[in-house]
């Protein structure tokens, strides 16, 4: 229920200025561009949270039943005027015109009942809901606020509560209660509020680790306005979906309690009818419309509560929405979503090539897009490039600039809503975009392999790393287990981590031993080309050298050719052949890494190169873009000296450095 | 192992909370019903029994703590006195005897719920926008919205009283008693049928939706696009990658849920009168019959708190993070 998972910045959104201008796509280089809304990234804003609910259709479905039993309680004395506890000695006669719906064994009109039992029902209900609600939030605030031993006490009491078997415990409790509606109500807050504390005090304890919360006790506001003003609000939608769970557990229980004979069953409700109805034996005699609405108007109601929970879920976590399969690119993980536009068309007179000879990579005109509910986002825009045999290719640009993309597109790792809607790719000749799903798996990993951007999530947490490795070895290469685990063992040994280590989980080594696991289980097959997706941005400096020492190593020895995508400068000038330098998905560009070094001509490339210090010379004042710079409409690249292309831009290409001029 | 621990100590503090919860009840609670029970059954008892029950509910001159502390005792030693309502039975034979039935009611509900009720989430995630991922949430939701008892009451009308293809009530034919024979167990099995029937349809729901839920979160994780990076086939990533983590959180909430199951199995084994546990409760209660209440109570919270700990020693098999922490 909790919405904690972050998918990673590339793939969530790609802000950009393709060649569909993006409304709200403000790119602000000098902060580490988040995404403005990624898809579950943490609080909703509250403005639209009403609104996306209102739209969904679960929830107008549930919000019109309620509505029309809100009107039958409301309008009870009008549509049934008579007692419904009335006896009379026409009992258990079917429906017909003077008693819509039958009568009871006793002669009761089944429908002035069923009218007149919805009060009582759906009056516990919610007063079951709010209350136990109330408690459930006080006491998980209460405990991920004040923390310490009032959050262990509370915890404590809280799971226990948890674990009690519910409907023995209100059985107890209500044999030794005096019988009542109150005493239904009071027993159901006590065996229902512990559900609610419990969820809501994991949601506060994660929000309060958030900066805000911090900021807002540094200031040294009071405990009460923290919890409630800057706690509270953030878990709104939870709060919700808790109140109306507990409202259906309420409702739902007290049917029960009554049904067993415990509530007061001379109050007219639901769970009384129902109880008067198998006392009386009516389903036995045939008279099934004494059971039957009363059954019907719980399952009703409590299904547009549901409904309506539901429809809290997506809203707040819209990946669970089910996609509408009309859209092209609904597909399981695996397949890799293409929509083969009219590719070369749109050829591009400009690609970053390098050499003469068969490319192992060529991308040509790639174009990817995220198609959201209300717009579409341009991730990558015609892109092209291709790489030689054993040659190193930087990509660099900031964060969600597409650099991920172009490398997740390579392998049609793609998911929804992300798109390739044009332009190719070729492995040594061969169209990776038109292979079915069974070429396209062996030439994953056999052919291409991919080092991802963090190596603390990219391993399965459950498996030891040597069946992940085995997993590599028996997917593609026909070998015993006791095979796939010595070559498993030779690998680690490649990278300079012992064979034991074959039995250890991810958590349990260093992150540096986890990307050289990472960087091991990618060689496996000797693919000819490596694509290394920010290898070693969680790493510390130290770890760093270590693991590009590493990669050259293995270059040295393997042969492999390598896409190197980063935003370290430095780092890719010192590593790469050739480099491209990207910006909102397009490429501005392109030129060997010792030319881009030497001259840069963009002033993009330039203002990402001043972003980082040299590590040797005189201290110089760091420079990235001036404030609200932005490029828009990058035109394709165009070739000003061998092997040096660049996109058109205003500003002559010597014009001093500190004087960035927006495109 | 410090884990299990922790997990142990923290059982047996739930225990004491409930059997304390069942030292207070009976005598802080308004109206006295102690009183109305000795009221109703007196004259059934010897004076030695009268002696022993009073000192069950508090009605002697020792002081609260003396009671307490006997009544720990008694607990501990397993001596929970004897049954009112089927008198001079003690509660522990009483509950020996039907708890047999409760679990196989309930374990066998549970089981293919959750066994079933999995799968669908892992398959609905699985293939988004599919007929299981679309359709199957909101029926399951619409269907799983009906109160037990009704959904209960309404199969034995439909498929018990009219069509007459199930039995109406026990859990095996009058006339029979209970054999290790091949016959007698398909009469048992033919008995269970529609109780357990009916609470998988209710719960089952839950479960598909939780998984699903999970294994969408999960499919975004950065393991399960790595796994189909390395071109593993999609079975393998479905289940070892993605399924075996998602799975995680669901056998947690295997052990919470434990105790609906016995509150549904309380209220299908009072629709079709199927002996155990439950059914035994509820005649308790309207029989006043306070020290059976008591003593199933305490077993059934026994039984949940241990299958609890099982769980958590299970959990700490499936998830390596936990074994060193």
């Amino acid at each position: 229920m909790s919405v904690t998972e972050s998918t990673s910045a590339s793939l969530g959104a790609a802000p950009g200025a393709g060649s569909r201008p993006a409304p709200n796509a403000h790119l602000d280089l000098a902060s580490d561009a988040t995404p403005p809304a990624g898809p579950s990234g943490g609080p909703l804003p509250r403005r639209g949270f009403v609104r996306s609910l209102l739209r969904n259709r679960k929830a107008t479905v549930g919000v019109g039943i309620l509505a029309l039993f809100a009107a039958l309680l409301l309008l009870a004395p009008l549509l049934a005027p008579s007692d419904p506890t009335l006896i009379t000695d026409a009992g258990s006669q079917p429906p017909s015109a003077e008693h819509l719906l039958g009568t009871t064994a006793k002669g009761q009109d089944v429908l002035a009942l069923t009218i007149w039992g919805a009060r009582s029902s759906l009056a516990v209900g919610f007063l079951v809901g709010l209350a136990a609600t109330l408690v459930g939030v006080t006491v998980g605030l209460a405990a991920a606020y004040f923390g310490k031993v009032t959050d262990d006490v509370l915890s404590l009491v809280t799971n226990v509560f948890l674990l009690l078997p519910g409907l023995p415990l209100l059985v107890v409790l209500a044999a030794f209660l005096p019988p009542g509606t109150g005493t239904v109500i009071v027993v159901l807050v006590v065996t229902g509020w512990a559900g609610a504390a419990r969820v809501l005090r994991s949601l506060a304890l994660s929000i309060r680790a958030k900066d805000f919360v911090a900021a807002a006790t540094v200031t040294g506001e009071g405990a009460g306005w923290v919890m409630f003003r800057e706690l509270l609000p953030n878990m709104a939608s939870i709060v919700m979906s808790t109140f109306l769970g507990t409202v259906i557990f309420g409702i739902g229980s007290q049917a029960g309690l009554e049904f067993l004979g415990l509530g007061d069953v001379s109050v007219v409700s639901w769970g009384t009818n129902l109880y008067w109805a198998s006392n009386d034996g009516a389903l036995m005699v045939g008279a099934w419309w004494a059971f039957l609405p009363s059954g019907l108007c719980i399952a009703l109601v409590a299904f547009a509560l549901s409904l309506l929970n539901y429809a809290v879920d997506e809203v707040t976590n819209p990946r669970l929405r089910v996609p509408r399969r009309r859209r092209a690119g609904v597909h399981a993980p695996g397949g890799g979503t293409v929509v083969s536009a009219a590719a070369g068309t749109a050829t591009s007179r400009a690609s970053a090539n390098g050499h003469g000879a068969t490319p192992v990579l060529e991308v040509r005109d790639l174009t990817v897009e995220y198609r959201g509910e209300n717009r579409t986002v341009v991730g990558a825009d015609r892109v092209s490039f291709t790489i030689g045999e054993g040659e190193v290719f930087g990509l660099a640009g900031e964060s969600g600039c597409g650099k991920s993309t172009v490398a997740h597109a390579i392998m049609r790792l793609l998911r929804a809503p992300a798109v390739i809607t044009g332009g190719s790719v070729r492995f040594c000749g061969r169209d990776v975009l038109a292979m079915p799903d069974d070429q396209l798996r062996s030439f994953r990993w056999r052919d291409v392999a991919m080092v991802f951007q963090s190596a603390m999530s990219s391993l399965n947490p459950v498996m030891t790393i040597g069946d992940q490795i085995v997993d590599v070895y028996t997917t593609h290469e026909r070998v015993s287990r006791r095979e796939a685990l010595r070559r498993a063992a030779d690998l680690l040994e490649l990278v300079k981590i012992d064979r034991s280590r074959l039995r250890a989980y991810p958590h349990q080594l260093s992150g540096g031993m986890r990307q050289r696991v990472v960087i091991a289980m990618a060689v496996a097959l000797r693919p000819r080309l490596l694509i290394m997706d920010e290898p070693t941005t969680a790493l510390d400096v130290v770890v760093q050298q270590e693991i590009m020492a590493q990669i050259a190593d293995l270059r040295r020895e393997l042969g492999f050719a390598v896409l190197f995508i980063t935003h370290d400068m430095s780092l890719m000038i010192e590593l790469s052949d050739r480099m491209a330098v990207m910006y909102g998905g397009r490429f501005v560009e392109s030129a060997p890494a010792a030319t881009i070094l030497a001259e840069p001509r963009h002033p993009y490339t330039r203002a990402l190169m001043n972003a980082f210090p040299p590590l040797t010379g005189p201290r110089t004042e760091l420079r990235g873009l001036a404030e609200g710079v932005r490029f828009t409409d990058i035109g394709d690249l165009v070739e000003v000296a061998g092997g040096h292309w660049v996109a058109p831009h205003d500003e002559p290409h010597d014009a001093p450095r500190d004087q960035e001029v927006p495109a | 192992m410090q884990f299990v621990l922790r997990r142990l100590g923290f059982y047996l503090l739930a225990f004491w909370v409930s059997v304390t919860l069942n030292f207070l009840l009976p005598r802080f609670m308004p109206g006295d019903p102690v009183s109305r029970m000795f009221a109703r059954s007196q004259s059934r008892m010897t004076p030695e029994q009268i002696t022993q029950l009073r000192q069950l509910f508090g009605l002697d001159d020792r002081p609260l703590w003396r009671q307490y502390v006997d009544y720990l005792g008694n607990v501990v030693t397993g001596d929970m006195g004897v049954s009112i309502s089927r008198f001079p039975t003690p509660v522990v034979e009483v509950i020996a005897g039907q708890i047999g039935w409760t679990v196989l009611l309930g374990g066998t509900a549970l089981l293919i719920a959750v066994v079933v009720g999995n799968l669908l989430g892992i398959l609905a995630a699985w293939r988004r926008g599919g007929f299981l991922d679309s359709m199957m949430p909101p029926f399951l939701v619409f269907v799983g919205s009906f109160p037990y008892f009704w959904l209960a009451m309404g199969a034995l009308y439909l498929f018990g009283v009219s069509l007459g293809w199930f039995p109406l009530r026990h859990a095996f034919s009058a006339g029979t008693s209970p054999a290790w024979t091949g016959e007698f167990a398909s009469d048992v099995a033919l008995h269970l049928v529609l109780p357990a029937v009916t609470i998988v349809v209710v719960s089952i729901g839950g479960w598909m939706l939780a998984m699903r839920n999970t294994m969408i979160a999960t499919n975004a994780e950065d393991y399960i696009v790595m796994a189909e990076a390395k071109g593993l086939r999609p079975g393998r990533i479905m289940f070892r990658y993605a399924a075996r983590n998602a799975m995680l959180p669901a056998v947690t909430s295997f052990g919470m849920s434990l105790g609906f199951v016995v509150g549904g199995a309380l209220l299908t084994e009072v629709v079709f009168a199927y002996p155990g546990v439950g059914y035994q409760l509820l005649a308790a209660v309207q029989g006043l019959d306070y020290p059976l209440m008591q003593g199933i109570f305490l077993t059934i919270t026994a039984a949940v708190l241990l299958v609890n700990f099982l769980v958590d020693i299970v959990y700490v098999r499936l998830d390596p993070r936990v074994r060193v922490s």
